[in-house]
């Protein structure tokens, strides 16, 4: 037969198809492992404890609640698909907590690599491979001179290699990268320079780099509870952004945004990926936390109900004071300068 | 007697005036030093320029102080209407405002500039009584009371006596019915051995749900509800490279795998410290900033707190769940008189 | 008119029989019978109270007061002091489900199911803001003109006590609703109390009925609140009030003002007017501040939870002092033989405003010692001539209000965007320095206007006219009574005039026309 086979004139392409496939294919998932262990500064990709794909199913039972954890198990025979998703880092279902606050993933592969996953309340997107190039030539115009054109840091910028596409995205769409100046406390938020698609662009090249989850967010508000979101908002947001989002100024020069401009992606970005001094919130809250965290962003902290009249900045009792003192003493006290005598 | 009594209308001119408030004509010799009542002055003629109005244009003033009130009149029954018709806060303070201030504004203007301008006077008259009434009541005091305890001070003692102890008895049940002794409960929390850390929805924490730089605020299972058990027991939860972290001296294996719980009622006023700046690795308590080094035993490096705040020390159970080993070693929160201070001190990297 | 049998017959004659003050007269008269206050009352009508614009300054919280306890007994109306923690399912919407206190929710109730409720309760907050403002304000102008001096000690003393009371009562009342911000305030009450040596632990305790937060808490501050303390205040006020009746106001010395005399004008009707004009006027501008100026909007801020916490949480301006103590205060703290003393704690917190208040209390009977003066005093000083008096206090207010800034120093480092570890070190600096170049400043400042003759006195207008030949000339003003341009003059004007019930009419022509003056009318 193999001679037959041999003496057939497709025989030999079809051996080397065949054995490229094969290389491919063990050096992809060789290549994993290593693009874990090289993902060193910030290490936002998968956690570096427990063997790796040890996934297990774990019944608590507690008061009647079952915690169920469930993480792709790379075995072997794994198909592509879950070996990219533990290789960017991603856990199902969604780098969240309980199943129960959303429904079941969905993870959309691409040839061999994960570029959609999310659920019902948020829809984590990879951009299109199409953008890797226009993403390089920019990184190259606009970001090298001070993250080095292998992005791999240099003394006055940090490293982006696996920090991941939403960080990225962050990072562009607020403004806040290119930086004015590197050597900053923390770089301000301005009028962004490169536009959102372009922001997609060079987080796809960079993602390409090191690929990692978390990819860039698309929120659905439909269905979010703003009483949820206020308490959460509340628990974890309002300590450094104030209870009104107006943002603060924290330790040794660094302060807490003004939340008045975010737009919901880069909002569930910054709670996703944590910012330069911001937490990084990811297992601890769910993707439909983080939704409700989000509209209540946008709806009741950017369109704050000022009942009251003038909203005095939100920053409570020390404008109050001051009007307090300005305008009632004070006006009062003029009241009074008209009314007596000044001898 | 007035010898300008007319017929009908006797009574025109009521001059305004202060007399000293010592009854006319001078009283009973009281004695007083200053009678201003010895001299009667005529009453002031009509045309004396205390009794003019203080403004220039008396009529323009009229026709302002009218202009006023009628404004003022709109503003209040604007007011009532806007009420009936619910028109919203803001109407509501508008009418108001413009009712009341423009009401008194006129009748303000009224006082100052279209009555009698004065300036007006009147005597004081030294309150001091004279000092032969000042003895008489001395005299009362003491002769009175020498009268009455004379020979009987034993009874005015046990009378004193009386008073004071129910003076003091009193205050018990004012003071002590108020509450509960505080005994052990300012030492203790419901963080035990095994506690299992969960949010405040009741979510137990699994080691792979937090990355390097997470922040979770935790609770001992079962008392995450109610609000006197999360003043003490509330901690947060912090994961940091495990290579940077430094433990103190018997902590090592208090925070495993980079994660570190520390107690989030601070050591100053009892804020829940919730903010964390991940990059500097600091907790930052929002009430007075004062700042805790997470790397460090959350020492204070900065601000008014004087203690770190006591850490938790945990475990990862067998299925990877976080778990206390036993509950904080310290007082949580601020200082007060009987707290005996333990487990203090810089760390040393282990 | 002597009527026969006693009985009118004729409604003339009734009318005829009043006197000539009609009705008035009659009900006068059978006020007197009873009380006997006709006497009393005219003395009353004729006191006088001078017109200088800073004697207002209490008026100011005087109404603010009114308004306080006017609209407060509204809100107490609708208000739930209660703990018990319920749903919320009321018309704000994004609250709807959420978990909180009955007080919380009667409050966001009040803001947005009662009519004219969120004026309401708005004004309250800002007269009580405005309340303590013009306490602080008056009780410096007392001091600086030095009208606490004999005989008025007591009510200088009664005046520091409300402003205790009212700061107060102000901190109690805006903890009433529970919300995220006034209950971390309520945190730190706590934790105030505890740092007292030896007894904090259970004041603490006795007052929260058991560990923080408890059940309690907020039914006992409302009892307080709204009885205790307002029983107390208005009691205060009233012998606040009676001093000032009985002892008379204090005058600046000018134009015919002794120490025995008191000028300006008479209760009834140019001060009545003024002042409830005056107190119209403070409640309107209360009211426009009540409904345009947003405070405390606590919907915004959601419930109060132990772990919850937001950033930029100051307490209201008049607690801020105390604030600014604790944040600038360095982590002292005493451990020894089982016991710790939290001295950054308990100096910002106790030691230091029971100081301010001590030196408050204190000060007429320090100055006595030190000026050595014992004299009564009813005529003010000008705070120039006084410049050690005038710098101490400013040197007092420098220092209070650099540790009031200091409570904002973390709205102070984001608005100027200054690092917020400097600020901080700013205050700590500013706070000693402050007080200390202000006295200084303050002193040389006196002594300097001292010599200035005529400094910041009003000049008399001159009057412009132009003569046929063209030449224009400049003659001053005539002179209004009041105008201030003279030294003393021997003879004291004004006059003071005097009403004789039988000599009624002042001259023989009828004076119908004249403004201001009251006419009675017979018919």
């Amino acid at each position: 037969m193999i001679r037959r086979l041999t003496r057939n004139r497709l025989a030999l392409p079809a051996a080397l198809i065949l054995a490229v496939a094969l290389g491919a294919i063990l050096s992809l998932s060789s290549g994993a492992k290593a693009a874990t262990r090289q993902a060193g500064t910030g290490s936002s990709t998968a956690p570096t404890t427990g063997a790796p794909g040890s996934g297990r199913h774990v019944n608590l039972t507690a008061g009647g609640t079952h915690f169920v954890n469930t993480r792709p198990r790379v075995t072997p025979h794994a198909t592509a698909c879950t070996k990219d998703a533990e290789r960017i880092g991603y856990k199902a279902p969604p780098d969240s907590g309980s199943p129960q606050d959303s429904t079941p993933a969905d993870l959309v592969c691409s040839h061999g690599r994960v570029v959609r996953y999310g659920d019902s309340a948020i829809t984590y997107t990879l951009p299109p491979s199409s953008f890797i190039a226009a993403g390089h030539r920019l990184f190259e115009e606009n970001c090298s001179s001070c993250h080095l054109p292998t992005a791999q840091g240099s003394a006055v910028a940090p490293s982006l290699r696996g920090v991941g596409p939403a960080t990225v995205d962050f990072w562009v769409t607020t403004g806040r990268m290119p930086a004015a100046t590197p050597l900053q406390v923390q770089a301000q938020q301005k009028p962004p320079r490169l536009t959102d698609r372009q922001a997609e662009e060079v987080a796809a090249w960079i993602n390409s780099l090191t690929p990692t989850a978390p990819y860039i967010p698309d929120v659905h508000l439909k269905g979010a509870s703003l009483t949820k979101g206020a308490t959460l908002f509340a628990l974890n947001c309002a300590a450094c952004h104030t209870i009104t989002g107006a943002g603060d100024a924290l330790a040794y020069g660094t302060y807490a945004p003004s939340l008045r401009l975010a737009t919901p992606t880069q909002v569930a970005e910054a709670i996703r990926t944590g910012p330069g001094n911001m937490p990084r919130f990811t297992g601890n809250l769910s993707d439909a936390q983080v939704r409700d965290i989000v509209a209540y962003v946008t709806e009741k902290i950017q369109h704050p109900q000022d009942a009251g009249g003038f909203g005095l900045g939100g920053v409570g009792p020390v404008a109050e004071g001051f009007v307090a003192l300005l305008f009632g003493v004070g006006g009062l006290m003029l009241v009074s300068f008209w009314i007596g005598d000044r001898s | 007697m007035s010898e300008h009594e007319d017929a009908p209308a006797p009574g025109d001119v009521e001059v305004l005036g202060a007399a000293g408030g010592a009854p006319a004509g001078g009283g009973p010799g009281t004695g007083d030093g200053h009678d201003p009542e010895a001299v009667r002055l005529p009453a002031a003629p009509a045309d004396d320029p205390h009794l003019q109005e203080a403004a220039r244009h008396p009529r323009r003033v009229e026709g302002i102080v009218g202009l006023s009130f009628l404004i003022g009149i709109a503003g209040v029954c604007a007011f009532g209407g806007a009420y009936v018709e619910s028109a919203g806060t803001q109407v509501y303070a508008a009418t108001l405002f413009i009712g009341l201030f423009f009401l008194g504004f006129g009748l303000t203007a009224w006082g100052k500039y279209l009555m009698p301008r004065g300036p007006f006077v009147e005597e004081r008259h030294p309150m001091e009584s004279s000092a032969r009434d000042r003895q008489a009541m001395a005299a009362a005091l003491v002769e009175r009371t020498g009268i009455v305890v004379r020979r009987r001070k034993v009874l005015g003692g046990l009378l004193v006596t009386g008073l004071g102890c129910f003076g003091i008895v009193a205050a018990f049940p004012l003071l002590r019915s108020l509450g509960p002794k505080p005994g052990s409960s300012l030492f203790k929390t419901n963080w035990k051995k095994g506690s299992l850390l969960v949010d405040i929805n009741g979510k137990p924490v699994h080691r792979t749900d937090m990355q390097v730089g997470g922040l979770l605020t935790v609770f001992p299972k079962g008392k995450q509800s109610t609000t006197t058990a999360q003043a003490v027991d509330q901690t947060v939860l912090i994961r940091v490279q495990s290579t940077t972290l430094v433990t103190m001296k018997g902590r090592g294996d208090w925070a495993p795998d980079g994660y570190v719980a520390y107690s989030k009622v601070c050591t100053h006023l009892g804020c829940p410290v919730g903010l964390y700046e991940q990059e500097l690795e600091l907790l930052v308590c929002p009430c007075h900033q004062s700042m805790f080094n997470v790397r460090d035993g959350a020492f204070p490096v900065f601000g008014p707190a004087p203690r770190p705040l006591p850490q938790l020390p945990i475990y990862f159970d067998s299925t990877g769940f976080l778990r206390a080993r036993r509950g904080f070693d310290q007082p949580v929160g601020p200082g007060f008189w009987e707290r005996t201070t333990i487990g203090n001190g810089k760390a040393s990297a282990t | 008119m002597a009527m026969t049998d006693g009985r009118p017959r004729t409604r003339r004659e009734a009318r005829r029989a009043l006197g000539p003050y009609g009705r008035i007269q009659q009900a006068v008269n059978e006020l007197d019978d009873r009380v006997g206050i006709a006497k009393g009352g005219r003395v009353l009508l004729d006191k006088i109270f001078p017109d200088h614009w800073s004697f207002m300054l209490g008026e100011v919280a005087l109404y603010s007061f009114v308004v306080l306890v006017a609209t407060g007994i509204f809100l107490t109306l609708y208000y739930v002091p209660s703990s018990s923690i319920v749903v919320y399912h009321g018309v704000y919407k994004p609250l709807d489900g959420m978990k909180m206190s009955g007080a919380y929710e009667s409050t966001v109730n009040l803001s947005f199911a009662v009519r004219a409720g969120l004026l309401m309760r708005q004004m309250h907050h800002w007269a009580a803001d405005v309340f303590v403002g013009s306490i602080v304000v008056h009780m410096a102008r007392i001091f600086f003109t030095g009208a606490f001096r004999k005989p008025r000690e007591l009510n200088w003393t009664i005046g520091i006590t409300l402003l205790i009371l009212a700061i107060l009562n102000g901190f109690i009342g805006y903890s009433l609703p529970d919300d995220l911000i006034s209950g971390t305030g309520i945190r730190i009450a706590y934790s105030i109390l505890l740092s007292i040596p030896f007894v904090g632990s259970y004041l603490a305790f006795f007052l929260f009925g058991g560990p923080y937060p408890g059940t309690i808490i907020l039914e006992r501050f409302y009892i307080v609140h709204v009885l205790i303390l307002p029983l107390i205040i208005i009691g205060l006020i009233g012998a606040h009030l009676g001093l000032l009746v009985r002892q008379k106001h204090t005058q600046f010395p000018g134009h015919g003002r002794t120490e025995h005399n008191v000028v300006g004008s008479p209760l009834f009707p140019q001060f009545a007017a003024k002042t409830t004009g005056f107190m119209l006027m403070v409640t309107g501008v209360l009211g426009v501040l009540g409904g345009y100026a947003q405070i405390n909007p606590i919907w915004q801020f959601g419930p109060y939870q132990p772990p919850k916490i937001s950033y930029a949480v100051q307490p209201d301006w008049y607690m801020g002092f105390l604030d600014g103590a604790l944040r600038i205060m360095p982590s002292w703290q005493w451990t020894g033989w089982g016991h710790t003393i939290p001295w950054e704690v308990f100096l910002p917190a106790v030691v230091f405003p029971g100081l301010v208040f001590n030196i408050c209390l204190m000060w007429p009977a320090l100055e006595r010692r030190f000026t050595k003066d014992y004299e009564m005093h009813n005529l003010l000083d000008r705070p120039r001539d006084r410049p050690k008096r005038t710098a101490a206090g400013a040197a007092m207010i420098g220092l209070l209000f650099t540790v009031f800034a200091a409570s904002s120093t973390d709205v102070l480092a984001n608005y100027f965007q200054v690092s917020l570890n400097e600020v901080l070190w700013f205050f700590r600096v500013a706070v000693v320095v402050v007080p200390i170049v202000t006295g200084l400043v303050t002193w040389k400042v006196c002594v300097e206007m001292q010599h200035v003759p005529g400094a910041v006195k009003r000049k008399r207008a001159m009057v412009v006219s132009r003569t046929a030949e063209g030449e224009y000339v400049a003659v001053p003003a005539p002179e209004r009574p009041g105008d201030e341009h003279h030294e003393l003059e021997p003879e004291p004007v004004p006059v003071r005039i005097e009403l004789e019930p039988e000599t009624v009419g002042a001259s023989g022509t009828a004076s119908t026309g004249e403004p201001g003056v009251r006419r009675v009318v017979r018919g």
